[in-house]
């Protein structure tokens, strides 16, 4: 993949384009994707192609953490998002709504105000990060972190919080079951 | 190089995104969707922190792994909850759920 990326670069420094313009560029159309995929999961009136969306929502969520130097947790995003949480999704959407159903209402009453909100926060969210009040940058980004660091600091430094999050995947299993089974008469 | 600002931009739009689903859809399911929307905008920018202000030992990724996992069980329990839920009133729209009201 780097030696495709080199490559291509080559080919375009050869005419005349700045280098590493093949890895912006990839950036800004995964992260256009990931906004329309987005606004998908919101407005599609059929709840299981809102599941689809949000899978895809997510790889491209998991592309961009690559560009931030976070492989492992990029593998993570696909693992645990695209492969069991989406799954579970569609699994919960199957057992429940009526899904070609398309003369329902998908929003509620609230639809406008919540539109309103929205644009609000994110044109609030924009003006505050456009001003840039974290001017200070490091002089070079932080180099990606190996795996290896990752489970050195899991079983470290970061111990008692990893032990706590297994207690809580144990009690939701626990209560998934509990809940969710039928109770026989 | 790709500026730190993009980064959070992509991340406020998600997050807007997340906040206009949770607030308007009227399943739970979507509701639910929604907020694994709002979740991913959150770990987007521990992670575009950690890559610019990172501590050596990568703190912002290991809360970003906290979060994911934390995202899976509330997800997990949501989702039998609404299925439990349907089990007994045979809906899924959140109006519907109402007869804790009086």
């Amino acid at each position: 993949m780097n030696g495709l990326i080199q490559l291509l670069n080559n080919l375009l420094n050869n005419y005349g384009l700045q280098q590493g313009f093949i890895a912006q560029a990839s950036f800004y159309v995964i992260a256009a994707l990931a906004v329309v995929f987005a606004l998908g999961v919101v407005s599609s009136r059929n709840i299981f192609h809102c599941a689809i969306y949000l899978a895809l929502t997510l790889f491209c969520i998991a592309g961009v953490y690559l560009f931030l130097n976070a492989e492992f947790l990029a593998v993570v995003q696909v693992l645990i998002y695209v492969g069991a949480i989406v799954t579970l999704f569609l699994f919960a959407i199957m057992l429940t709504a009526n899904i070609g159903d398309r003369t329902i209402r998908h929003t509620n009453k609230q639809a406008l105000a919540g539109g309103v909100i929205a644009v609000i926060i994110s044109a609030l969210f924009i003006f505050i990060i456009i001003g840039d009040p974290w001017r200070k940058n490091l002089a070079q980004p932080q180099p990606s972190l190996t795996l290896q660091e990752i489970g050195k600091s899991l079983m470290s430094d970061y111990a008692l919080p990893f032990e706590v999050i297994s207690l809580i995947l144990l009690a939701a299993l626990v209560g998934a079951i509990v809940i969710g089974r039928v109770k026989k008469e | 190089m790709i500026p730190q600002s993009h980064f959070l931009i992509l991340g406020a739009v998600l997050f807007a995104i997340g906040l206009y689903g949770a607030l308007t859809r009227r399943t739970a399911i979507g509701i639910l969707m929604s907020i694994e929307l709002i979740l991913n905008a959150a770990n987007i920018n521990l992670i575009t922190f950690n890559k610019f202000w990172g501590s050596p030992d990568g703190l912002g990724q290991i809360f970003a792994l906290f979060v994911i996992a934390i995202a899976a069980a509330s997800a997990v329990i949501g989702l039998v909850l609404v299925i439990a839920v349907y089990r007994n009133m045979k809906t899924t729209f959140t109006e519907k759920m109402n007869i804790l009201k009086w």
